[in-house]
């Protein structure tokens, strides 16, 4: 992959350090919103945080996270549920980059400010090929220098509210590709009242999250390739769900 | 294979994907695939393995990077049949 531009990595690392520095203003209190005012809570919380810490002080590779997408707010959520608050305090760069829709937030300068701050790279869905690719080579170049970001598995919330192998998110597979040692940390979250998709978990829920490093392989080559590693990416995710579903049988 | 074969057989692929028929009709090389064809973007990577099958040429991601419009891809897959 060609590298990324001059301009590009002095605004991502402006950008983290607005967001470190700042941190203290927003982690907190987006997980305190997400805790005391929506009322969620994470199934084994503490164990799921000691295992996610465990993996990241035994890795030296880069470490993408690939969720299921079921809410608007899954990767704070996600956030909130492996790190906790304060850990990311002090290990910034595992505070997951986002790639959310440009137009969630453009409407609104404080939101797009906001967004800037808290590790968002819009992305223009849709848009052209240029920018979105653009978007990839971004997080591309962060997982090299050791950041961690997370990229949906599947190209958008699903609709049924189960995963939806065939709506896989190209880029997924891509980064998985070019990124030398990348591995995908596969995440299964879901709240116990959350039938199909919505906005967000609703208030008080009760939600379920568990992860899994996988490492996908594939005999093609180019875009071909991406494409099965991102299939896989998917396929491992459901049957997460399918595990998760027969646990509460 | 003259540009003019590639472009046909371009249409011929992309059309299953098209969402406006009535733009499809009048495309020409110009004609942008994701907005004036309303092809949805996760389909574009299938249009291209389909392009890949056609005309056995091998696409890397950032090859389709410069795909936007249907002369874009008449262009590419010219490109990678002449190497």
């Amino acid at each position: 992959m060609t590298e990324l531009p001059l301009q590009f990595r002095c605004g991502l690392a402006a950008q983290r350090e607005a967001g470190r520095v700042l941190g203290i203003i927003w982690i907190i209190p987006i997980a305190w919103l997400m805790r005391f005012f929506m009322k969620y809570r994470i199934k084994d919380v503490k164990d799921l945080r000691r295992r996610y810490r465990k993996l990241i002080s035994e890795t030296q590779a880069p470490i993408l996270i690939c969720p299921n997408h079921l809410t608007m707010v899954d990767s704070a959520v996600i956030a909130w549920a492996l790190g906790g608050s304060w850990w990311y305090l002090f290990r910034y760069s595992r505070m997951p980059w986002n790639i959310p829709e440009y137009s969630n937030f453009s409407f609104l300068w404080f939101l797009g400010l906001g967004a800037w701050i808290t590790k968002c790279i819009p992305v223009v869905r849709g848009g052209s090929r240029e920018d979105v690719s653009r978007v990839i080579k971004k997080i591309d170049y962060l997982l090299r220098k050791g950041d961690t970001a997370l990229i949906f598995a599947e190209a958008g919330r699903s609709r049924t509210g189960k995963i939806q192998v065939h709506n896989h998110a190209q880029a997924v597979g891509r980064i998985l590709t070019t990124v030398p040692e990348c591995q995908a940390l596969c995440v299964y979250m879901r709240g116990d009242q959350q039938d199909t998709w919505s906005t967000a978990p609703k208030r008080g829920d009760s939600i379920y999250l568990d992860f899994e490093v996988f490492k996908p392989q594939s005999t093609f080559s180019g875009m071909r390739r991406s494409r099965d590693i991102a299939q896989q990416v998917v396929a491992h995710i459901a049957d997460m769900e399918g595990r998760y579903f027969a646990s509460r049988k | 294979m003259s540009r003019e074969d590639v472009f046909q057989k371009v249409m011929g692929i992309i059309k299953p994907f098209v969402k406006n028929e009535e733009v499809f009709q009048q495309a020409d090389e110009s004609t942008n695939i994701l907005q004036d064809l309303k092809v949805n973007s996760a389909r574009l990577v299938d249009i291209i393995l389909n392009f890949e099958d056609e005309f056995d040429v091998e696409v890397e991601d950032e090859d389709a990077d410069s795909v936007n419009t249907v002369g874009d891809a008449v262009s590419l897959i010219m490109e990678k049949l002449s190497v």
